[in-house]
């Protein structure tokens, strides 16, 4: 098997952005271009989970092929609900290491702001199972369910959700892309309004329009695709064994660290996804950083600061950045990728990492995706 | 006396596994001989919650719950009066494309 290099990557800003999908799309992919000096690809894979329905844009690959003036081989439209971005670039990867593609751009983009919120929630509320929809649960119903069997198992201090949300907004303050640039107090979120309990209102992220575009390529590269995997669960709640943590996840992360011939002591930091804040704590737990019901801690006390032991979300996560739901994976991936070559700015680290993960969830939580990748070549001391 | 209320749920033929009746196989294995099999209609709430915003629909606030009824069968249910403790124990019952808990008539024991 070949190795797969991410070369360049943009990320637009994320917020209520005036450009429609298309406009979104191409800023990201031209920017990526130019990154690898226009030269040419041979795939395009885009992203996008409800560009239909909330942007009115149907055949997005095509749209976004003649908008960058590329003549793809190949191109594929992705869709894997809210890790959308993400699937889109294990596609990309995997062809690359296969050697069927030897530069692949991948773009992934989400406008959601063009609709009144009650209409994004409604089409959100679609990537649930029937039986989820026909009792009017809604994503951040299903999240505060989640959230409250977490409590109820490890007894957790709800302060570790308001801390969650603290670091990310903290973070997101370096970050000239994110829609909350500024930071709030424990007080602040534990304060604002309840959304469903026990989340409140800065426990949810938000709705946005964002984008961003990765090149994919073949040879040598500053940062190394080392691992790559997915995982399902059942798509209904109701079907599951535990809802205190995320098999799709936890499948996900072994398989990407199989792939990647290494164990979870190598990997330095991570991009989770915090879509709300007790995720942040189930996924740092099934990526297997800390036992069940011990992530709160990590939160609480520092551990996961850019100067903790274990870095979270240093670009602000989903609810510092804002999500783009069809972006969200692949703005993770690229800020893992800018952390490994050094390109982070102000987001950088204290210590140039080696390694690092990028971790997305699909829906609630039924197909999600790991990503392991390192700094260099691929070639490891 | 009548007979207790029941929900007609699925049973799975090849792993009696036992879930909630839905288009599509048995959750668990595949399988898609699954036959009605009956269980009483009440359960335990692992979880509930109140929309301050409700769906599109549904009068505002809106509270489901998390149930898990007999024979390990789990399900959510629209919670019409106040919002059920966890570990309560609920009646449930089916209206229309979607089950209900009712708050049990008298606390128990």
């Amino acid at each position: 098997m070949g190795s797969a290099h991410v070369t360049a990557s943009a990320v637009g800003r994320v917020g209520k952005r005036p450009e429609g999908l298309l406009d979104l799309l191409t800023e990201v992919g031209l920017r990526a271009l130019e990154g690898v000096g226009r030269r040419p690809i041979d795939l395009l894979v885009v992203g996008t989970m409800v560009g239909g329905s909330l942007a009115g844009v149907e055949s997005v690959t095509a749209a976004t092929a003649e908008r960058l003036g590329l003549d793809p081989a190949r191109g594929y439209r992705i869709e894997a609900a809210s890790a959308t971005g993400a699937a889109a670039f294990h596609v990309a990867s995997s062809e690359v290491m296969s050697g069927r593609s030897k530069r692949a751009l991948v773009v992934a983009g989400e406008k959601m702001t063009g609709l009144p919120t009650e209409e994004v929630t409604r089409v959100l509320a679609r990537s649930l199972h029937p039986t989820e929809q026909a009792v009017g649960a809604t994503m951040p119903a299903l999240a505060a369910i989640v959230a409250q069997r977490y409590m109820t198992r490890h007894e957790v201090d709800p302060a570790a959700f308001d801390a969650v949300t603290v670091l990310a907004r903290q973070a997101a303050r370096g970050n000239p892309n994110a829609q909350f640039p500024t930071p709030v107090s424990r007080e602040e979120v534990s304060q604002s309004r309840w959304i469903a309990p026990p989340l409140k209102l800065l426990h949810c992220s938000a709705i946005s329009d964002g984008a961003a575009a990765v090149v994919v390529e073949e040879g040598s590269g500053e940062a190394t695709v080392l691992g790559l995997g997915q995982g399902f669960d059942a798509f209904a709640l109701m079907d599951r064994n535990e809802l205190t943590s995320f098999r799709a996840t936890r499948l996900a992360a072994q398989r990407a660290y199989e792939m990647a011939g290494i164990t979870r002591k190598e990997v330095q930091f991570a991009e989770l996804h915090d879509a709300f804040a007790p995720f942040a704590l189930v996924d740092l737990e099934d990526i297997g950083m800390c036992g069940a019901g011990e992530a709160g801690k990590w939160f609480l006390e520092g551990a996961t600061s850019p100067e903790g032991r274990f870095p979270v979300n240093p670009s602000g996560g989903l609810l510092g950045r804002g999500h783009p739901v069809g972006a969200t994976g692949l703005i993770g991936i690229a800020e893992v990728a800018r952390q490994l070559t050094g390109e982070a700015g102000p987001l950088a680290l204290p210590k140039l990492p080696n390694v690092g993960v990028a971790q997305s969830i699909g829906g609630l939580a039924s197909h999600n995706f790991v990503t392991i990748l390192g700094r260099g070549t691929g070639e490891r001391a | 006396m009548s007979a207790p209320p029941v929900l007609v749920v699925s049973r799975c033929v090849s792993c009696h596994g036992r879930f909630l009746p839905r288009k599509g196989n048995c959750p668990r294995c595949g399988s898609a001989e699954v036959e009605p099999h009956e269980v009483l209609a009440r359960g335990e709430v692992l979880a509930a919650t109140e929309l301050a915003l409700a769906p599109p629909g549904w009068p505002s606030p809106h509270r489901i719950a998390f149930v898990e009824a007999p024979e390990g069968v789990r399900l959510f249910a629209v919670v019409p009066g106040a919002l059920p403790a966890v570990g309560a124990v609920v009646s449930l019952s089916r209206d229309g494309d979607h089950y209900v808990v009712l708050p049990v008539p008298e606390p128990r024991r």
